[in-house]
């Protein structure tokens, strides 16, 4: 199957964002995230790492993978703007051991957006607190708006979306 | 020591201590993907799907990031346990599409070393290879590690 040289204009969830509707310094709202076990679980299997501190021995107490945090921050630029595209830069920090039952409290904003080699790029940033207003992880990343270069023109209705389940 | 007493966080194990040397290399983390790997339910993404990857101008489906990225976690986690968990930074850029189908390997080696209050943060350059030896992820990770004579 020959891939294509326009850019997605829209796919189920509505018209993609384009690049002028980007608003540096907009934030993208907010989320409360529970870390569950079956979250944890499920990371790992996805991850294909299964350490004693994720599955303990025992009574033994595990934390969570660092990487659980990606998807929400996603979510948010997602429940912003409709964006397919490519992740292209991540950046991030873990502050505290992500523990089972934490309520995590994400928040987030854009903080810039670029065009380089004819590509469209948008920068956002996130973190997370516990419910003690702890800061449990900071991240920045860069999103390409589309594989396709910005000159080739926008049309067509995709298949995939940005706009995903809420779920890993 | 019984189960109730047993804190896994206090015993991960870690295979680099506080006695590392600029240019050690980390042990290699490798993976062959599969198309399987990247499958929510029925849903037909880039990841999973040739015709949605054509209509954004790719030319196969392509893994998801972060799940590659992970040999890179896995790595850090392998090298430094809870001061990885705890305190660790990594900046990847995610240089080439890896393809579902690929075989890729995490490799990294510390370039720096510096103390960082009671602990010695362990900078690395990362980065994984696909079969064709592409460099498709390249960044930093950097971890903290206990000084003994800190006390910590």
């Amino acid at each position: 199957m020959s891939s294509t040289r326009t850019r997605v204009l829209e796919d189920s969830q509505g018209s993609r964002a384009a690049f002028e509707d980007i608003q540096i310094g907009q934030s993208i709202g907010e989320m409360e995230w529970q870390i569950t076990d079956d979250l944890i679980d499920l990371q790992c299997q996805l991850d294909q790492d299964f350490d004693p501190v994720f599955f303990p021995q025992g009574d033994g107490s595990r934390i969570a993978p660092p990487q659980i945090t990606y998807r929400p921050p996603r979510w948010l630029f997602s429940r912003a703007y409709n964006v397919r595209g490519l992740f292209v830069r991540w950046e991030s920090e873990t502050f505290r051991a992500i523990e089972p039952n934490t309520t995590i409290k994400v928040t987030g904003s854009i903080v810039g957006k670029f065009i380089k080699k004819n590509r469209e790029f948008v920068v956002y940033e996130s973190e997370g607190k516990d419910d003690g207003g702890n800061l449990i992880f900071r991240t920045r990343r860069t999103h390409v708006l589309d594989f396709v270069e910005r000159s080739a023109p926008r049309e067509g209705v995709g298949i995939d979306s940005g706009i995903k389940p809420e779920k890993i | 020591m019984s189960g109730s007493e047993f804190n896994s966080k206090d015993h991960v194990m870690s295979v680099i201590n506080h006695s590392v040397v600029v240019g050690h290399e980390l042990p290699t983390v490798s993976r062959k993907y599969r198309l399987e790997d990247f499958k929510r339910g029925s849903e037909k993404t880039i990841h999973t799907d040739y015709e949605a990857a054509a209509k954004e101008g790719l030319p196969a489906p392509v893994a998801i990031g972060p799940q590659v990225a992970a040999l890179t976690f896995r790595q850090m986690r392998l090298c430094f346990g809870m001061g990885w968990m705890v305190g660790g930074r990594h900046d990847l850029m995610f240089r080439k599409p890896v393809f579902v189908t690929d075989f890729c390997v995490a490799r990294g080696v510390v370039t720096k070393t510096g103390r960082e209050g009671n602990k010695l943060r362990v900078h690395c350059d990362v980065w994984i290879e696909n079969q064709k030896k592409d460099k498709v992820i390249v960044g930093t990770a950097s971890a903290l590690i206990p000084v003994p004579d800190a006390g910590v």
